[in-house]
């Protein structure tokens, strides 16, 4: 977890290989077996020319990040807006990255408003949002 | 387990999937936690709740052979932790249905219950469909 909460400071990054069996396992894990994530012969054959990851993969590399950062106060109170820009491919390595934007304080509880991004090697933009998270009332 | 399968088309503002009900065994969260190449965990990843809660729209809406459906934003809150073994209820709703030129914007509402009826998360989900 983070010691020291303040303006500006980065959160440890999270790095993830995105690989066809990780998606295989996630569509069993979660049940969402569409084939643009499974069927690799259908995946070829649409627009996206090859299979991509669940969006819900990519983000829950970048509630990994949240959870190290902030422990049970990103379970009990945390909040996320998330974009999917471009969709996550096997092969890929992806770098969650994200900051503490500010703190803010609203009647003695202060809330760290943080900014995140998820890029893969090209340095291309899959994911990016804001989370914001209530930290304990005492904390400025 | 939603039961009933729902046409795209009849899927309109206000309408309300079939709750579904999870439990979140060891090994559910196991598996889980395995396909995010994530380490143990104390309580279920708020996001593993999330798919289950996506998992029984889908599960729900039979699109037709080769639609591709593109998750394009989400929105989550969550308001507690919750333990491995608990039990939740999914409750799923149609929020809006944007026509977009050939693309067709579902926004969907989501919140989750604990078997003491107390809200664990809530959330919005935009999926892009060919329209």
């Amino acid at each position: 977890m983070l010691t020291e909460i303040q303006q500006g400071k980065a959160l440890n990054p999270v790095v993830k290989h995105i690989t066809q069996e990780k998606i295989n396992l996630y569509a069993e894990a979660s049940g969402d077996f569409n084939p643009i994530h499974v069927d690799e012969s259908f995946a070829a054959k649409t627009p996206l020319g090859g299979t991509i990851a669940h969006g819900m993969l990519s983000l829950a590399y970048v509630s990994e990040m949240m959870t190290s950062a902030f422990g049970q106060s990103w379970l009990s109170e945390g909040k996320l807006r998330a974009k999917f820009k471009e969709p996550a491919r096997p092969g890929d390595t992806l770098t969650i990255n994200g900051k503490v934007d500010c703190i803010e304080r609203k009647d003695d509880v202060s809330y760290a408003n943080c900014n995140f991004e998820c890029r893969n090697q090209k340095g291309e933009m899959i994911v990016t949002g804001e989370a914001i998270i209530k930290l304990s009332g005492d904390r400025k | 387990m939603p039961d009933k399968t729902i046409s795209y088309e009849e899927l309109t503002p206000g309408y309300k999937f079939p709750p579904a009900t999870y439990e979140l065994s060891a090994s559910f969260v196991s598996k889980y936690l395995k396909a995010v190449d994530s380490a143990g965990a104390e309580f279920v990843p708020p996001l593993a709740i999330t798919a289950c809660a996506i998992a029984a729209m889908t599960k729900s809406v039979p699109l037709p052979p080769g639609t591709i459906a593109i998750h394009a934003s989400q929105d989550l809150e969550f308001f507690k932790p919750v333990p491995i073994g608990a039990t939740i209820e999914c409750h799923i709703g149609v929020a809006q249905k944007i026509a977009r030129g050939k693309m067709s914007m579902l926004i969907l509402e989501l919140e989750v219950f604990d078997k003491g009826k107390e809200k664990v998360q809530s959330g919005r989900a935009t999926i892009a469909l060919p329209a």
